[in-house]
């Protein structure tokens, strides 16, 4: 599937010069490009953010009662959304850790922003924990903090998992994506003219010389780093399904759903990286380092997590079938023709019909057909996340309990405000920092002039 | 300070007086001397407010220490506030101890009749009613009015001071209007005053108004209760169900709502559920046009449209053999069902019943007694007495008065405890004729439609805040004694007569114990304390040996439709004819067989809706002549194919901020000659209605929620032993568990209605049940199986199954609910965070989430119903069916304190107490003599989703199904 280790095709046109890729990548913060597209995106960012600020403000005044939920959906908007941020946010931590033990060199050109997005997915994602709770102003009793009353958090429960899970594993990508970034902080540094620029790249690079001995260290810690973050996405993944596998509620009681939502996830995820990877590219231009070919590799690992997500609907199928349970085949059914079976063929459609144009080649190296199915991917499992919530509660055991759930403007509006809360940082991170990793690039590329030397 | 002596110096002189004396002649004495001017300066100088006790009321006096001091935190009432009055003890009253709850006997009025109650009062503040189990009649099981009743007192709108066209004024002001009335009236000897009023049974009004037409001899009286259906004629029946083998049932709703539901389902319950030896489970036949709770328990029902039910009458009556062969055509359904229901009765000459209900023509009611007569039943299931609601030959209907005020006969109309302007039939107009009458009168608990067209609007006392009497329906005369002082401007009933009577400044009590004074003897003396005690006067229940009057077999006429369709008019479960409508907790009450809430519909076959095309929610015009009424339509299953139903009791214009502008008003097209049944059309009209329905499915859809048992299957299969990675919990004496019979639900909401009023729970508008937020910690699950046009019904009340493997309790980050070692899933609320992952996890969805600050907005005064024992739930936090944990708790202090264990039947939870028919008990499991673990052993036992494993301790007894014929 990569093609780095296809000695025929370099990754990068080797017609580069090292220092060229530098100055290309440092001059985008410092003297920023596209300051009229990159304004109207933050502006658009931050009209989210402030629609964030205030539906979050609503919420905490009247209560969780602003949404949609009822009894039975007393989870929809909040749970559903989180699932899917944090699953965005895996694909960061997959390529830059997972590809780097494993070798593949072409992650080096999309490693930075996959990494800047998952930082910011992941808050998104753990605001949402926080915004559900009826009284968020306890939420610190999640905590084992030595308290008076001698009372502590109930181990057993997923969601004290939970949130042993998310803040490791935000911690854990800050960590990995700091770290990743010092030596380009360093080369900043370096062609900064202004005082200004000096002293913060100055400071953030933390003493970056480049010597021989840095380079060691760095290279110990951020393996070593990454190969903590590697299994941390499955177990954070894995265990954000258990918050639904854990129960006994059909369509949710079921053993495939660790494996499922990580691979979920890391769909998703990889959907999102390509959306920004193209974007980055038309806004900065910058199709000399993420080329046509990583557009091409990142298709095909989309098709292939595809397939590997759709294996977990046709598993939930069998399952429903082969356990002949009347309360799961009941759920099926709902799925199949109930009132929210848009969502189930919704999901369906977007992440697997739509997703079959990557068997082409052409499809997957012209950025906007491929943007458009990546697109189609991220709606898809936006839908199989609310497929999952709101099919599997809305009508569960008792026939009497049956209930439906309709998303209020205020489950909307705190939706839509928290892509502002991605958006803002990211696009901030984006202005002020390299957006595509400067060392790595170059590594590649140096790796390239010497195979093309011996060659010639 | 009026007086120059010290208080001290007065108090000693009291005290020497009541030296010695103990007990009950202590508060006797203390009465003697609370007539002594020196007490009574002291009085005024210590508690300025208790001053204004009436001299002799030792419990007015008792309850206004505890009583108006406690409520004197509630909002200004009345024209001076009460809050200024307030003082605190100074001393503790001896015996009155804070916090612990005090029980009175007294009783509500329910259509005249008096429904038997004791009233919990903590610190002078009544926060609950239940039946009184003394009472000849009663058991502690009560119905969804009697439950209410307590908000009732405590509701904001009630009217609190008198009204003169509309603006404040004072009681003397009325009572100098009313010394020139009486002299206008005395000249005329009372021609021209009119007086109107619901049905009564109350010994002392009756005396009050024989006294009124004695001196206005030319006064006239009219009768008018718009949902009775107390029956015609000189009789009045009383129907002993636990007698009955085989009861058929036309049209009759003897386990509904109304003043006889409580003692009819509690009979009734004795010979269903538990197969007893000897005595077989009493098999129902119902023939009846709309579904009703009596049609829902039946084991074979009959849908029949209204205009078709006499010749089903008829036809059974020629069946049995007391009428002629009938000439009418029965369907080959019909006539299977008459056949199957003549022979039954027949086969249990003696040991059956035929009731036909009040709502058919008088000639076709009149069939029943016969029947009956003639089987031999007369005497054993069904016997007769004077009627007892006060219906003298004098008295004449709301139609004759609307014709005298029409023709300007009426100079004065004085309306008592009635709403006419609204709950009179709507052809009759009586509001335009009221118009018409010079000086009108109104005595009312609200404000109400007639209280607005009157000249003078005078409010009544709750039933709480007044001294009154009562028959209950086995004719026991019940006393009404008050647990609380008046807290508004108001007075009751008593006093309203005897003010009209000219009496200055009157006293209901006196009123009342001058009426029994004969009886009960000195108004003071140990009889009248001893009935106060117990609630009633013993061996006042009427004679029920009256026998029946030689039967007139007037001729049956059927009526044609001409296709146009039969509309019947019911009282509304949960409002009844409107007078409950500004009681949340009944408004927020799923109605028992469409689970509507905050709503009246327009029930209509599913054969009729297909035909003019409409879906639940659609407006429908229902038209009775030339009087139209638009309401929303509501698909009842095993609802006659032509009939529409329409529920009274909303439509309210001036019902009060809860009753509010919701529902249609039906009495609009109730004609006057008919008060249950017309002919009119239906058709679709503009628009729909969001109806607030807490159950949106019904069908029970092949899932076994509800299990069946038959005779020949006696006993469900055992389920498989499942094994637990979990501990078991145990090594306490005690494991609390419930059982509820699904035989004996007759889904009557009194145990939902008795939860709300015991765990203050919170009612939360239309818009949220709406949204599927309603609050209440028990439902009644209603489901149907079966062809939609004759369904078979049943019932599944579902609290809190108190999971021994609970999956909430394993969700919860933060430990807020927690399992207690007597097996008792509880919350905590002041743990609880509000991550709602319990009700997610939650298999039986009993769990219930304050989304808003629901409880924070109270109205101060509705904030004085509540239990003391519960705490008032905020905002974000879970809560659910708790197995009223107080109840417990508060048993275990008891036992602690006597050093023993909890008795067998120690407590019992709200639900169960309200049960009229005994489907909930709760109790030990580890205690073998417990009604609990005796049910479990039943061969009909099985809990709700058992294969979940989640041994719930809430578990059921299946439902017994009648299958076929009589072998």
């Amino acid at each position: 599937m990569s093609f780095a280790s296809d000695a025929a095709r370099p990754v990068l046109p080797p017609d580069q010069d090292l220092g060229d890729v530098t100055d290309q990548i440092a001059r985008i913060p410092l003297h920023f490009p596209t300051r009229s597209r990159w304004l109207i995106a933050l502006c658009l960012g931050f009209a989210l953010f402030t629609l964030f600020l205030v539906s979050a403000t609503v919420l905490f005044v009247r209560g969780v009662g602003v949404w949609g939920l009822n009894i039975p959906v007393n989870w929809a908007f909040a749970i559903h959304n989180y699932v899917w941020w944090l699953g965005i946010g895996h694909a960061g931590t997959l390529i830059s850790a997972l590809l780097l033990l494993m070798g593949r060199d072409w992650r080096n050109s999309l490693n930075r922003f996959a990494e800047t997005m998952t930082l910011f997915a992941v808050v998104c994602a753990g605001l949402y924990p926080v915004l559900h709770l009826g009284r968020p102003w306890f939420l610190y009793w999640m905590f084992p903090y030595p308290s008076t009353m001698g009372v502590w958090p109930q181990f057993r429960s997923p969601l004290e998992w939970d949130i042993w899970a998310v803040l490791t594993y935000l911690t854990v990508s800050v960590i990995f994506w700091y770290i990743g970034l010092i030596p380009d902080l360093g080369a900043a540094r370096d062609r900064a003219r202004k005082r200004g620029w000096q002293v913060f790249f100055g400071v953030t690079s933390l003493g970056w010389r480049g010597s021989a001995i840095h380079w060691m260290r760095w290279r110990q810690c951020y393996r070593l780093i990454a190969a903590l973050a590697v299994p941390l996405v499955v177990s954070v993944h894995s265990e954000v399904s258990l918050l639904f596998a854990s129960s006994q509620i059909p369509g949710w009681h079921s053993t495939i759903f660790p494996p499922y939502f990580v691979l979920g996830a890391a769909f998703s995820g990889f959907a999102m990286v390509a959306i920004i990877a193209i974007a980055i590219r038309a806004l900065f231009n910058l199709q000399n380092l993420v080329t046509d070919d990583h557009l091409d590799v990142l298709g095909k690992v989309l098709l292939a997590t595809g397939f590997m997500t759709a294996y977990g609907y046709v598993f939930e199928i069998f399952d429903a079938l082969y356990s002949s349970n009347v309360h799961d085949l009941q759920t099926l059914q709902d799925r199949f023709s109930g009132t929210y079976a848009w969502s189930y063929w919704g999901a369906v459609f977007f992440n697997f019909i739509v997703l079959q144009g990557l068997w082409w080649r052409s499809v997957r190296r012209t950025p906007w057909t491929f943007f458009t199915i990546a697109t189609s991917v991220v709606i898809g499992m936006w839908l199989e996340r609310y497929m999952i919530l709101v099919t599997s509660l809305y009508r569960d055991f008792l026939v009497s309990s049956w209930g439906l759930y309709t998303a209020s403007f205020w489950d909307w509006a705190t939706y839509f405000g928290t892509i502002g809360v991605f958006l803002v940082p990211f696009l901030l991170i984006i202005r002020v920092f390299p957006v595509i990793s400067i060392f790595e690039t170059k590594e590649v590329l140096h790796e390239e002039h010497k195979e093309g030397s011996h060659a010639g | 300070m009026k007086t120059a002596r010290t208080p001290s110096l007065q108090l000693e002189k009291i005290r020497q007086k009541l030296h010695g004396t103990r007990g009950r002649t202590f508060w006797a004495g203390l009465e003697e001397v609370a007539d002594e001017p020196d007490f009574r300066e002291w009085l005024t100088a210590e508690f300025p407010a208790a001053a204004e006790v009436p001299q002799n009321g030792r419990r007015e006096f008792l309850r206004l220490m505890a009583a108006s001091f406690a409520l004197a935190g509630l909002a200004g009432c009345s024209e001076r506030s009460r809050a200024d009055l307030a003082a605190p003890f100074v001393e503790q009253p001896e015996y009155l101890v804070p916090g612990v709850p005090r029980y009175y006997a007294t009783a509500t009025m329910f259509g005249g009749y008096a429904q038997p109650a004791i009233a919990t009062s903590y610190d002078g503040r009544p926060t609950k009613l239940d039946g009184n189990a003394q009472h000849p009649i009663g058991s502690s099981a009560s119905d969804v009015f009697t439950q209410a009743a307590i908000l009732g007192l405590y509701d904001p709108d009630r009217s609190n001071i008198p009204l003169r066209d509309g603006v404040p004024a004072t009681w003397a002001d009325f009572q100098q209007a009313i010394a020139s009335f009486r002299d206008h009236w005395k000249s005329q000897g009372g021609k021209g005053v009119h007086v109107l009023m619901g049905h009564t049974t109350s010994a002392t009004l009756i005396r009050q108004w024989t006294q009124f037409l004695a001196e206005f001899p030319q006064a006239a009286l009219y009768l008018f209760e718009p949902a009775s259906d107390a029956r015609g004629g000189p009789m009045h029946l009383h129907h002993d169900l636990s007698q009955c083998d085989v009861l058929v049932g036309i049209e009759d709703d003897v386990l509904g709502p109304g003043p006889q539901q409580v003692s009819n389902a509690s009979a009734w319950s004795s010979r269903r559920g538990e197969e007893r030896p000897g005595a077989e489970r009493m098999r129902m036949y119902m023939a009846e046009s709309t579904p009703s709770l009596t049609g829902s328990v039946a084991d074979r029902r009959i849908p029949v449209d209204a205009s078709r039910l006499p010749d089903i009458a008829a036809a059974l009556a020629s069946a049995i053999g007391v009428t002629g062969p009938g000439t009418v055509q029965l369907s080959a359904k019909e006539q299977a069902w008459v056949v199957a229901a003549a022979r039954d009765l027949q086969q249990h000459a003696g040991r059956s019943l035929l009731t036909i209900g009040g709502q058919l023509p008088l000639e076709i009611q009149e069939l029943a007694p016969l029947v009956n007569q003639k089987l031999g039943n007369a005497g054993a299931t069904v016997r007769y007495s004077e009627p007892f609601i006060f219906m003298p030959q004098h008295a004449s209907t709301i139609a004759t008065l609307v014709g005298a005020m029409k023709a300007g006969e009426v100079d004065t109309l004085i309306v008592i405890d009635s709403n006419p302007a609204y709950s009179a039939p709507g052809e009759l107009a009586f509001a335009d004729a009221m118009g018409r009458v010079n000086k009108r009168i109104h005595f009312g608990y609200h404000a109400d439609e007639t209280g607005r067209l009157a000249n003078w609007h005078l409010p009544l006392a709750h039933m709480l805040e007044s001294w009154s009497d009562g028959r209950a329906v086995d004719g026991t005369v019940t006393l009404v004694q008050p647990v609380i002082e008046p807290f508004y401007n108001v007075i009751s009933v008593h006093q309203a007569l005897d003010m009209l009577l000219g009496v200055v400044d009157p006293d209901a009590a006196t009123a009342v114990r001058l009426t029994w004074k004969d009886r009960l003897g000195d108004p003071l003396g140990p009889r009248w304390l001893d009935a106060l005690d117990a609630g009633f006067i013993s061996g006042t229940a009427v004679e029920m040996d009256t026998p029946f009057p030689a039967a007139n077999t007037g001729t049956i006429v059927t009526q044609s439709l001409n296709n146009q369709l039969d509309i019947v008019f019911r009282p509304d479960p949960s409002v009844w004819d409107g007078r409950f409508g500004n009681i949340g907790w009944l408004q927020e009450l799923p109605k028992p067989l469409t689970k509507i809430t905050w709503d009246n519909v327009v029930l209509v076959s599913p054969a009729l809706a297909e035909r003019v095309v409409l879906a639940n929610g659609d407006n429908v015009e229902i038209a009775v002549g030339n009087r139209t009424v638009i309401g929303p339509v509501w698909i009842m299953p095993g609802q006659a194919s032509n009939t529409v139903t329409l529920f009274l009791g909303y439509g309210r214009k001036n019902g009060g901020h809860i009753a509010g502008d919701i529902g249609y008003n039906a009495y609009a097209v109730r004609p006057a000659s008919n008060a249950w049944h017309a002919v009119g059309t239906l058709r679709r009209a503009k628009g729909e209605h969001r109806l607030a329905s807490t159950q949106l499915h019904h069908r029970m859809d092949g899932f076994d929620l509800v299990r069946e048992v038959t005779a020949a299957r006696p006993a469900l299969a055992k389920p498989p032993a499942q094994p637990s990675f979990y501990p078991e919990w145990g090594g306490t004496d005690v494991a609390w568990a419930m059982v509820i019979d699904l035989d004996l639900c007759i889904g009557c909401n009194a145990c939902v209605t008795a939860c709300t009023a015991e765990n203050n729970v919170a009612i939360v508008g239309r818009e949220q049940v709406a949204m599927g937020r309603e609050m209440q910690w028990i439902r009644v699950d209603r489901y149907y199986t079966g062809d939609v046009e004759d369904p078979q019904s049943y019932f599944q009340p579902v609290p809190c199954m108190h999971c021994e493997k609970a999956p909430c309790e394993m969700g919860c980050p933060v430990n807020a609910t927690v399992h207690s070692d007597e097996g008792v899933n509880q919350q905590v609320y002041n743990r609880c965070i509000g991550t709602r992952t319990c009700s997610s996890y939650c298999p039986y969805k009993v769990r219930r989430f304050n989304w808003y600050d629901y409880t924070g907005g109270d109205d101060p005064s509705t904030i004085a119903a509540h239990n003391p024992d519960v705490t008032v739930r905020a905002r974000g936090v879970m809560e659910k069916c708790t197995y009223c944990i107080q109840r417990i708790q508060g048993a275990h202090a008891t036992a602690d304190k006597e050093n023993r264990a909890i008795k067998n039947g120690e407590v019992v939870t709200a639900c169960q107490q309200a049960c009229p028919t005994k489907a909930i008990v709760f109790g030990n499991l580890n205690n073998a003599d417990s009604e609990v673990a005796k049910r479990r052993q039943s061969g009909r036992h099985y809990a709700l989703l058992e294969e979940l494993g989640t041994r719930p301790r809430t578990t059921y007894l299946a439902q017994w199904k009648d299958e076929g014929e009589e072998s």
